[in-house]
């Protein structure tokens, strides 16, 4: 198992090198040239050779990637004279739109979108597995199709949507400050407050993702009710309770595991949708400012390498986890 | 997306939004500009909101905010300049007044000299009297252009300090200190009397110190890039707060007096901007008045603004008046584009304005149809032309039968141009902001281009790009959309940045046209004219020059609209800088 | 003969599907004796199955239809496990009547050892810890055969093999010492190698446990092994019922002879050739009239007056403790032997 670990967690190593060169060299071969498309209002050639400086990409690629290894390990150093700073190792640059390192930068947005993830995600696997489970064992009862109705809404309705009919209902019955709404209050200072930031984001988050767990909890509990070894356990006398806890569900939900995981991975990358409607300061805002507004290239990097570093590790978790849980999958 | 179109809707000088979403108005009753700002009724206290869905201010740091909404803002709350614009209503709000100096600027030498004498009394937010020294300080840093970004180059260009070949000025400002000698030589101190040297008559030159680029900054509080976050205050108020993405915070600076301020009269005592509103919230704000003290920063989104101008119970929270923004199609008339003039006019009198503007709003809130680059609120540079949409032929829906009459001439004056304009295969491409709303107008413009036999092909450019892309000559296409508003009430922030030489803002690319040289030598002339009635006349000619040679197509007068809470007093239009004056905003009791 | 353990009478499973009623098993009656082992013989989809866990009470009965009785003769009294509620029934499963399976691959929760899933049937009726049961389990793996047991009882089924895992289900099946193993094809799925040792072993547990013992199987060379009695099913009925040797010496049905023929036999000649029974069963959706076999009877031409076609046999004892449902007459049913060659 140590063996394997180690053999894995190189296999990631290797696999967020690539995916950081990846992004240097797709960025640095663009049409686009940043430093044009950033460089202000008062815009001549010279000053945009000025701003290119400015932002690093006056070097080739190799040695803007040098840099930025670098940075990761001994921290970086900008400017002259007055106008110098440093960002501190792990450095990802430096975000000139923002006045901040990346590394603070994603410091501050990553609790929010980690909060964001984690209420949701719970949420979502409560309802999903519940609804599925009681839709499957109701099969072609009222309960099964209340819930394929449920999951013809969530996933019918996207998120921009029903965080939009969230939030304008919340607000029209004062569930929500729309000035303070999106603040990031920290959970271990304000439980409550930290709660009531994020409850409506994760009940629009979970919506959406409740459908498929639904969806996907049913099929998977009614395919594995006719497996044989459910049969063999009737067939000792358990009961239907023992039945469904012990042996049903915990075939019928590891292959939930994987893309529960993946899902989970994916929303660390930030929520773009959600975290904008709720004015959440997530990854996902500040990636996709950064993408869409500000051009802002140490910012798409970080947060695009910290999405693949999310889906590989949490790749090796499932697996690690499946592995506890599937004694078949274990590597011998 | 939101981030840029606070720019774009609102940044005073330069381009206008490249999707018409920013402009996209409604139906209504164009209210006068000047809503009363009954002073007697002006209280202090309270919170004022700004709601926005933007996740910041573009720039803070007085040297690099270059928006007419910023440059009110921060100039009504932080910082002081030099000369400033009368905190008025109407016409007057665009005359000079005295702020941090004793009068409006003294000129010499032909205008290539102008002294600024300080008021004595105003401090920093530490106590710490604001220097001479600042001022100079303040002024140099725009010549750091690799930290120093965004912000008007007027100091840059205008200062007498050489430049490089590459048009770049050999000071690199007060970091690197390269060329100190140059600048402190071009901007000299000598007690509380600060001069600027110039390298041309520049009669107008105290307008472009009402930019906070002229403002002082003490040099012991300057980072840099940082400076971004935190400038120092000389103002009513000082930031107690900014979180990018969430919000300012602003509170009373207790250094600051009254008696050494005659242009603001601060009401609130907390001043609050919350960043990164998703834009329904914020308009539902505005719509259900739940947040009365709010001003709605962004201005609604065109559904809601349609509910809002109906509600005659909101007739005190809104403004609809002319924006400082001339909206148009350049033409690019360089060889091998639309090189002909019986061409520009041809698409010219086949365009279907009404549809257009009909599209965008319709005329009492989108905008009407334009003669003139200038707009008609620099009141002495603008007058009537003749010819474009007072000629006999032209009609607001487009009249392609005259249009066909100038592609014949066409035929015989420019066959090269006339072929491949009316070629299936070819036509000439129109640059625009790959939006929705353009989408539709593209079907507009096609519709008419082929009434007139006219051949068009799109060019749709993501809006982020857009104006860094018409902006390089080998990817403009033959006719870009484009806008521009005076910086200051003089069309010298009009006609030559427009149209007297190559810059980054003229998509005319006119240098070119046999026409040019004469015109360049009227407008230089212009420049340095210090009789500021000449000087009209001469803008007026010059205008004229551009509307008869087609170089801008169709311009249109366009119009903005702003929303506000009903606990919010004091809001008038501050004409000069196209958006509210900040300064007189005060929270009903 | 003692009071048999369970006896089945007039049971009959359908299931309403759109196309209409499946009678899977029709009007079965049996009985089988503690000590005793009764095969039930039948093509896939005669009903033996679907008999056994009717009698077993593992059917869904939101949508099995069942009627008849099985019941069982318990030192308590007579429970019906077609009439009593579900958790009675429940209640007697694993410990009274248990049942193995036709996969031993897909029989077993793959998530859990081995000791686990025998541990867990052990303490559903005793009282004793996890640890008891483990060592209750490895006693049962010891006693069916599997070395190791000690250390196998901790594996999961992926590490046994296909002979091992249905030893595995015999233990667990056998671990509360039930009256009545119902072995649903337990051999069908192995290496003819493995089929006699697992076949040797439920016949010593048997003895070992003194068990009533259905055997579900098609395969007439498995029932010789191990049964005393043997049931034939067609198309959801018992079509013929008797001793072993009289089945396999003197089978009174023309299926019986069918499947006789079909297989190899170490009795008879050499390089006789095996004859599959032509044709295909009848849907029990829409049973024909009469005997469900006609159509594949090559001897009903013989039974005057289209008997066959119009009334259904009942089930005669022809001779004592012999049952057939055939309209032939015993002669007829001799030549029908002796040309087939199924018996010699």
């Amino acid at each position: 198992m140590l063996k394997y670990l180690i053999r894995r967690l190189a296999a990631t190593a290797l696999v967020i090198t690539l995916v950081s060169m990846s992004v240097f060299v797709i960025f640095a071969y663009l049409p686009m040239d940043p430093a044009r498309l950033t460089c202000g209002k008062a815009c001549t050639p010279s000053i945009i050779e000025a701003n290119r400086h400015r932002l690093g990409l006056d070097v080739p690629v190799q040695v803007q990637y040098g840099r930025f290894v670098k940075g990761l390990v001994a921290g970086r150093h900008y400017g002259e004279g007055v106008a110098s700073f440093d960002c501190p190792a792990p450095a990802f640059g430096y975000s000139f739109n923002k006045h901040a390192c990346v590394s603070t930068l994603i410091a501050d947005a990553f609790p929010v979108t980690f909060s964001l993830a984690i209420g949701s995600f719970i949420l979502w696997l409560l309802i999903g597995v519940s609804l599925g489970v009681v839709a499957a064992k109701r099969q072609g009862k009222w309960q099964d199709k209340a819930s394929t109705a449920f999951v013809l809404v969530g996933i019918s309705l996207p998120t921009f949507i029903s965080g939009i009919l969230i939030l304008l209902l919340a607000l029209k019955f004062n569930l929500i400050d729309p000035i303070e709404m999106g603040r990031w209050v920290s959970p271990f200072t304000d439980p409550i407050g930290w709660a009531r930031n994020f409850i409506f984001p994760w009940i629009t988050l979970a919506l959406a993702f409740a459908a498929t767990y639904t969806r996907f909890t049913r099929s998977n509990v009614l395919e594995t009710s006719s497996e044989d070894y459910i049969r063999t356990a009737r067939a000792k006398g358990l009961s239907e309770k023992v039945i469904l806890r012990k042996h049903t569900l915990r075939a019928a939900l590891a292959p939930i595991i994987t893309i529960a995981g993946l899902d989970f991975a994916g929303l660390l990358g930030g929520a773009i949708i959600t975290e904008n409607i709720f004015n959440l300061p997530g990854l996902g805002r500040l990636s996709i400012r950064a993408v869409l507004v500000d051009y802002d290239l140490p910012v798409i990097l970080t947060t695009t390498l910290l999405a693949a570093v999310f889906v590989v590790v949490m790749n090796l978790v499932v697996d690690i986890l499946y592995a506890y849980i599937d004694p078949r999958v274990r590597v011998a | 997306m939101s981030g840029s179109k606070m720019t774009q809707r609102h940044f005073r000088r330069r381009l206008v939004a490249t999707t018409a979403a920013g402009a996209l108005l409604a139906a209504g009753v164009l209210v006068g500009t000047a809503s009363s700002a009954n002073a007697a009724t002006a209280v202090k206290g309270g919170t004022l909101y700004f709601i926005t869905n933007a996740q910041q201010f573009d720039n803070v740091d007085p040297a690099r905010v270059y928006t007419g909404r910023d440059i009110a803002f921060f100039n009504s709350y932080l910082y002081r300049n030099l000369v400033s614009y009368k905190p008025t209503a109407g016409a007057a709000g665009s005359s000079l007044v005295p702020d941090l100096a004793t009068n409006t600027g003294v000129p010499s030498n032909s205008a290539k000299t102008w002294k600024f004498t300080l008021r004595p009394g105003v401090t920093w937010e530490d106590g710490s009297p604001v220097t001479c020294a600042d001022v100079k300080y303040g002024v140099s840093r725009p010549f750091a252009t690799d930290i120093i970004t965004n912000g008007p180059q007027y100091l840059v260009d205008a200062l007498a300090i050489p430049k490089n070949a590459d048009g770049s000025s050999q000071y690199k400002g007060p970091y690197k200190k390269t060329g100190q000698a140059l600048f402190d030589k071009a901007v000299t101190c000598k007690g509380t009397t600060v001069t600027f040297n110039l390298n041309r008559s520049f009669a107008d030159f105290n307008y472009a110190m009402t930019y906070p680029a002229g403002a002082p900054v003490p040099a012991s509080k300057d980072k840099g890039d940082k400076y971004d976050l935190r400038p120092y205050s000389n103002g009513p108020y000082k930031i107690a707060t900014y979180k990018i993405g969430d919000e300012m915070h602003l509170v009373r600076n207790t250094k600051w007096s009254q008696k050494s301020d005659t242009v603001r009269t601060p009401y609130p005592d907390d001043i609050v901007v919350r960043f990164g509103m998703d834009e329904n919230v914020r308009d539902q704000i505005t719509l259900d008045d739940s947040i009365p003290n709010a001003v709605n920063l962004d201005g609604l989104q065109p559904a809601n603004l349609r509910t809002f101008f109906a509600d005659p119970k909101r007739a005190s929270q809104r403004l609809n008046v002319f924006d400082p923004y001339t909206r148009y199609a350049a033409a690019n008339v360089s060889a091998g584009h639309l090189d002909c003039l019986d061409v520009r006019k041809a698409i010219f009198f086949a365009w279907d304005t009404q549809a257009l503007i009909d599209l965008a709003g319709g005329t009492v809130f989108y905008g009407t149809p334009g003669d003139n680059p200038i707009k008609t609120v620099l009141g002495l540079d603008y007058a009537p032309t003749t010819g474009n949409i007072h000629d006999p032929a032209y009609k607001i829906g487009g009249n392609p039968a005259k249009a066909k009459e100038l592609l014949a001439a066409a035929k015989i004056s420019c066959p090269a141009t006339y072929a491949r304009v009316t070629d299936p295969a070819q036509g000439f491409t129109y640059d625009t902001a790959k939006s929705a709303t353009q989408q539709k107008a593209s079907v507009l413009i096609q519709a008419a281009m082929d009434a007139a036999g006219i051949v068009v092909k799109f060019n749709f450019i993501p809006p982020g790009q857009y104006y860094s892309t018409i902006g390089d000559t080998t990817k403009q296409g033959d006719l870009s959309r484009a806008g521009w508003g005076a910086d200051w009430a003089n069309a010298s922030t009009v006609i030559p940045p427009l149209f007297s030489y190559p810059s980054s803002n003229n998509y005319t690319q006119n240098s070119k046209d046999p026409a040019f040289p004469a015109f360049k030598a009227m407008s230089d002339a212009a420049l340095a004219m210090t009789d500021r009635p000449k000087q009209a006349a001469q803008w007026k000619k010059l205008a004229q020059y551009a509307m008869d040679q087609y170089w801008i197509l169709n311009p249109i007068f366009s119009k903005g609209q702003e929303e506000w809470g009903s606990k919010v007093g004091g809001v008038y239009f501050w004409e000069p800088q196209g958006t509210f004056g900040f300064g007189q905003l005060y929270v009903k009791g | 003969m003692s009071q048999p353990f369970l006896e089945v009478k007039n049971l009959t499973v359908s299931f309403p599907t759109e196309d209409g009623l499946v009678r899977a098993s029709n009007d079965i009656s049996f009985t089988v004796a503690r000590g005793e082992t009764l095969a039930v013989v039948g093509e896939s989809g005669s009903g033996k199955s679907v008999t056994s866990l009717a009698v077993m009470g593992l059917h869904d009965r939101r949508s099995a239809q069942i009627s008849g009785q099985a019941i069982l003769n318990l030192e308590s009294g007579p429970i019906d496990t077609i009439s009593a509620s579900p958790d009675v029934v429940r209640k007697l499963r694993g410990k009274s009547m248990a049942m193995i399976f036709q996969d031993p691959m897909s029989a077993l929760h793959p998530y859990y050892t081995i000791g686990d899933q025998i541990s867990e049937a052990w303490r559903l009726y005793n009282d004793g810890d996890k640890k008891a049961g483990i060592k209750r389990a490895t006693e049962m793996l010891d006693l069916v055969g599997i070395p190791g047991a000690a250390k196998r009882v901790l594996e999961y089924p992926h590490q046994f093999s296909g002979g091992m895992r249905q030893r595995v289900m015999i233990a667990m099946a056998l671990v509360n010492n039930p009256s009545l193993l119902i072995a649903d094809e337990p051999t069908t799925a192995l290496d003819v190698t493995v089929q006699s040792q697992i076949l040797e072993l439920l016949k010593n547990m048997q003895k070992e446990f003194n068990m009533a013992v259905i055997l579900i199987t098609h395969d007439l060379g498995v029932v010789a092994e191990v049964a005393d009695r043997v049931s034939v099913m067609y198309a959801g009925k018992i079509v013929e019922q008797a001793g072993i040797d009289d089945i396999y010496y003197q089978p009174d049905h023309p299926y019986t002879i069918g499947l006789l023929n079909s297989i190899p036999r170490v009795d008879q000649l050499e390089g006789r050739r095996l004859i599959a029974i032509p044709g295909q069963p009848p849907s029990l959706i829409s049973l024909p009239a009469g005997c469900s076999f006609r159509s594949r009877c090559s001897f009903s031409s013989q039974v005057p007056n289209n008997l066959c076609a119009t009334a259904v046999p009942d089930l005669d004892q022809k001779i004592s403790g012999h049952f057939s449902r055939c309209h032939l007459t015993e002669d007829q049913l001799k030549k029908a032997r002796v040309s087939t060659g199924a018996v010699l």
